[in-house]
């Protein structure tokens, strides 16, 4: 009975469902097939509201990698949460997570991929804050309602499309390119995605969301939900190609890319420093995504994806062995203790750099070759060059922080490499993070890309790993006193690690004022003015009127007579005026 | 249509004898079914008898009614195990459920002006008969001085009308037109009042933090929507000068459907937190009323439905927890997943279903209302992102406040949840989600 847990029940089925898929996919691809479904919903004044399911080659491949991730994680994480109380709600809770992405992925509507997009935003939430202390808590809050700014804007997209009479908006992209409310709404849903896939405004929660236990790190935080903003804009591409804001997208997803890269060289959190490579990854399949390329960046999300997984699968086990600490500074050596989960973790952190033939070389070599053919503006060149050259900066760094230099944590210590459920699954991924690049490259590119470049700009990305490698060792072996230089440059070096003061100026930054408005109105109207002109101010005017009148009416017998005595003498007056 | 009101009235010496809570619920279950079978045409009114009618609008508010009033009863088991005073509560529910029954059945406006405002004496009976502190007469005060304050110009418009065209039946409503200003304004604030629309709200979150259970339930549920369904039938009367004035009605309440939003941060009381939030989404109901657009007919009333059921739960929760730890403050309901997870559940999917996520009625009614909202003026969509996210702001506030962390450290002991609670907040959340497979039947009132 112990065997046929929900984990391995759950981890069967979705493994099933990604081969399905995977078979349907190569059908799709091979005879060029498009499914389209539609249940309508209602109907009203001839604009309908319909549930639409588009299957084509893209949705399946993309179902198939979601499913293949999240069968492992969930067959890892029944190791991984095995003395968890809850396990089933955790189990529940991923699948539920699974089940929005997938109609996240299938729908070409406006109207119901708001089934997937919130029912992510919400079960990721409920993933955050599964643990329960503050700092989930924190993260949890930070994480939803950086989401629900994009529900919000989808939600103004869905009115601004009505415009249109359907909310299928594939069938407008083409068509109503050139049109006023298309540039409106291809903004909204830029926005959109870019909070989804924490672009520079709005990326201080994908850091934060780290809280979330590791295997929810695994799947959610870099190779799905992330994405999902990604992926919207692939829908939307054809839209969006010439658009103004596009460039501004291309800048600011450079500039995630750049940003992420830099903090995670400061980091020191395992867990953190990964989080902000997937933020970097992002930045890359936005900026190739708004240049134009929306093939290359679902290329690059698809093998990212993989390796992104297995990283931070191969980071929980580290976490569980070390006790649950997180500080790299505590690590090191493991490679000795922990072989096979050291190759996972090296294998999975060169197919990150783009290390040749692993499944990252083919879609980052590829991009950044595209990146030199291209007609760009230097600024956004070095972005991406220097990005590159920092991928490899952390990735040396924390090789050498883990795996080289000696264990620091306690005297005693107990790392095992035997846990094999955790291993099985994470072989899986090692397979793919090694395949993967290869495989998809040549089943999802039709006509190969043609490249032309001088020796120097094709040797570039060589260039800036190596200068990136070198540099990354270098820091890993500081000491002590030279760490403390760094307090001669401590404004610059604050701002560039905490990730340019985004996550406190999209915390404290924002919320004090709008709370301080919420009780300033609170106070001043609903109870200051409104119950002065309503409620109370009615009462208080009546209980003094009655209070006054009261005044005159107890009075002694003598008044009442003498003010007899006086109506009379003035009645008699009137009337002998009258006479 | 007679023979559902005979069956409320037949019900009524039921209340006299010992033991018949449940009957008398079971009964109102049979009668929601019973009412569900009813033949309905979406175009016209159709079984008549008397002043009695039915069309598809007051046919889901009926449904909702009973619904509401069957658990009501429901939640209020806490009465039928104290003892206090349960025959006289159920004799309230029976008139409360007539009441609401005759009101929203009614082809007559004068008709229906008596009935919506004898809705009112249960509820007030409801709110300092069963309430817990001294303070609930002042808010019973409030309940009913704010909505008779304006009602009553309200009833001297209905005089008027019929002074000038011999004619109050809600069919013929719209075979005639008025362009008076006062008349405009009387037809207009009663039921805004009862809505409630910002600043003119207060006596809402007084009486939800006064009221029972029960009663927080048929304000939230039911009473709200009396003033949507006046607003709903009487506007088609005066066409011309809602054109000109119900800008100012949108404004406020989209403006106030943000401030509220912003003041939902700042209470510590569950139960205020809701009525707040409800105000909140009622100001946007309001605002797709004022569009006179389709969108917005369609979507206020489907909204009304959802926001029926959703907020309706929430209060049931919210008693829950006071059950337990008799107190309805955020510092003292804290951390309650450790000691209720199936409860914590249900306190997630009510509370995004508050928040609009998919697939609630709220949803689809938001989504109307948005449509209608930004066709009237795109300058809206500010007002309106404001309140989507906010309202999602104070949801997940409430959820993780009460759910999430540590518990309360004076707590002394505790039960869990009840299979009577699961029930009755399965019963709130099923129809809220599951009628989306069906929406029109919600929506498409005219």
């Amino acid at each position: 009975m112990k065997k046929f847990s929900i984990c391995f029940i759950s981890f069967f089925f979705l493994f099933f469902m990604s081969m399905v898929n995977f078979m349907m996919m190569i059908y799709f691809i091979m005879n060029n097939m498009v499914i389209f479904l539609e249940w309508e919903v209602i109907t009203l004044n001839s604009v309908s509201v319909v549930m639409s399911i588009l299957l084509d080659w893209m949705s399946l491949l993309f179902m198939m990698f979601v499913l293949l991730i999240s069968s492992v994680v969930i067959y890892y994480s029944k190791s991984y949460m095995s003395s968890e109380l809850n396990l089933n709600r955790f189990i529940i809770l991923v699948l539920l997570f699974v089940f929005s992405m997938i109609l996240l992925i299938i729908s070409p509507n406006i109207v119901s991929i708001l089934l997937g997009w919130d029912g992510l935003g919400l079960v990721s939430y409920c993933l955050v804050i599964y643990y329960q202390n503050f700092k989930s808590y924190n993260a949890g809050m930070l994480t939803a309602l950086s989401n629900r700014v994009g529900d919000v804007f989808i939600l103004m997209v869905i009115s601004w499309m009505l415009n249109y009479g359907s909310w299928n908006y594939i069938f407008y992209l083409m068509f109503m390119k050139n049109d006023y409310e298309m540039y409106m709404i291809s903004s909204l849903i830029i926005i959109a995605a870019m909070t989804k896939s924490a672009q520079i405004p709005f990326s201080s929660w994908l850091p934060a969301a780290m809280a979330a236990p590791t295997p929810v790190s695994a799947l959610v935080h870099s190779s799905t939900l992330v994405t999902a903003g990604v992926y919207l804009l692939i829908r939307f591409n054809l839209l969006l190609i010439d658009m103004l804001f596009l460039k501004i997208l291309l800048l600011l997803s450079g500039l995630t890319m750049f940003m992420a890269g830099i903090s995670a060289n400061y980091e020191f959190d395992l867990k953190k420093i990964i989080a902000l490579s997937t933020l970097s990854q992002l930045g890359l399949m936005m900026s190739i995504l708004s240049m134009g390329m929306p093939d290359l960046a679902f290329f690059h999300l698809l093998t990212h994806a993989m390796f992104k997984a297995l990283l931070f699968m191969c980071a929980g086990v580290i976490i569980h062995m070390m006790n649950d600490t997180q500080d790299i500074r505590l690590m090191g050596g493991i490679s000795n203790y922990i072989p096979m989960t050291s190759l996972c973790m090296n294998i999975s952190n060169l197919a990150l750099c783009g290390i040749p033939f692993l499944a990252g070389f083919y879609s980052k070599d590829l991009i950044l070759e595209m990146v030199s053919l291209s007609n760009l503006n230097l600024l956004i060149y070095y972005i991406y060059y220097l990005s590159t050259g920092l991928t490899m900066f952390y990735t040396i760094r924390l090789i050498m922080y883990l795996m080289v230099n000696d264990y620091n944590l306690m005297s005693i210590y107990n790392l095992y490499d035997e846990d094999y459920t955790m291993l099985k699954s994470m072989m899986v991924l090692l397979f793919m993070s090694v395949i993967s690049g290869s495989m998809l490259s040549w089943m999802i590119f039709l006509n190969p890309y043609m490249i032309y470049l001088p020796l120097n700009m094709k040797m570039m990305v060589v260039y800036v790993s190596l200068l990136g490698g070198f540099i990354g060792y270098f820091v890993s072996n500081m000491m002590i006193y030279s760490m403390n230089k760094f307090l001669m440059t401590y404004n610059i070096s604050s701002f560039l690690c905490l990730m340019w003061f985004m996550p406190s100026l999209s915390t404290y930054g924002l919320n004090y004022y709008f709370l301080k408005l919420g009780q300033n109105l609170l106070k001043y109207i609903d109870l200051g003015w409104s119950e002065l002109y309503s409620g109370q101010g009615m009462y208080y005017i009546l209980k003094n009127y009655s209070i006054f009148y009261n005044f005159y009416q107890v009075n002694n017998f003598k008044i009442y007579l003498f003010s007899f005595v006086m109506w009379m003498m003035i009645l008699y007056y009137f009337m002998l005026m009258k006479f | 249509m007679m023979k559902f009101m005979f069956m409320i009235i037949f019900m009524i010496p039921l209340c006299f004898k010992k033991n018949m809570f449940w009957l008398v619920q079971n009964l109102m279950m049979l009668m929601m079914f019973m009412f569900m079978n009813l033949n309905i045409s979406i175009y016209y009114n159709t079984n008549l008898s008397y002043m009695f009618s039915c069309d598809i609008m007051s046919f889901g508010l009926i449904l909702l009614s009973i619904w509401i009033c069957m658990l009501m009863l429901m939640a209020s088991e806490n009465l039928l195990k104290m003892g206090f005073y349960v025959n006289f509560f159920l004799l309230n529910m029976l008139f409360m459920l007539l009441m609401l029954y005759l009101t929203f059945s009614m082809m007559n406006l004068f008709m229906f002006y008596l009935f919506f405002e004898g809705s009112l004496i249960p509820t007030l009976l409801l709110i300092v008969g069963w309430g817990y502190q001294p303070e609930r007469i002042q808010a019973g005060m409030y309940l009913l001085f704010y909505t008779l304050f304006a009602s009553l110009p309200l009833l001297m418009g209905i005089f008027y009308i019929f002074n000038k065209s011999n004619n109050i039946m809600f069919y013929f409503l719209k075979f005639m037109s008025f362009d008076f200003y006062l008349l405009y304004f009387s037809m207009i604030l009663a039921f805004l009042v009862k809505m409630p629309m910002y600043f003119v709200h207060l006596w809402l979150p007084k009486a939800h933090v006064e009221a029972p259970v029960s009663g927080s339930m048929i304000l939230a549920g039911i009473m709200l929507k009396l003033g949507g369904y006046g607003l709903l039938r009487i506007l088609i009367l005066l066409e011309k000068l809602s054109l000109k004035l119900n800008f100012i009605w949108i404004i406020i309440s989209l403006v106030g459907g943000f401030y509220i939003s912003l003041k939902c941060f700042c209470q510590v009381d569950m139960k205020s937190l809701i009525a707040y939030s409800s105000v909140c989404h009622m100001g946007v109901v309001i605002g797709g009323i004022m569009t006179l657009n389709y969108w917005g007919f369609m979507g206020s009333y489907l909204l009304m439905i959802g926001h029926g059921l959703c907020s309706s739960g929430m209060f049931c929760l919210a008693n829950i927890n006071f059950e337990r730890l008799n107190s309805r403050s955020l510092y003292i309901n804290k951390g309650m997943m450790n000691f209720m997870p199936s409860m914590s559940l249900w306190w997630f999917l009510l509370m995004s279903s508050n928040m609009a996520a998919p697939p609630s009625l709220n949803l689809m009614g938001e989504i109307s209302l948005i449509n209608s909202l930004m066709s009237w003026s795109w300058l809206s969509m500010i007002m309106l992102m404001l309140i989507s996210f906010f309202s999602a702001g104070y949801s997940l506030y409430l959820y993780s406040y009460t759910q999430h962390g540590k518990y309360y450290s004076g707590l002394y002991s505790f039960y869990t949840g009840v299979s009577r609670e699961y029930l009755l907040l399965m019963l709130h959340w099923l129809p809220l989600n599951l009628m989306i497979l069906k929406v029109d039947w919600v929506m498409i009132w005219f």
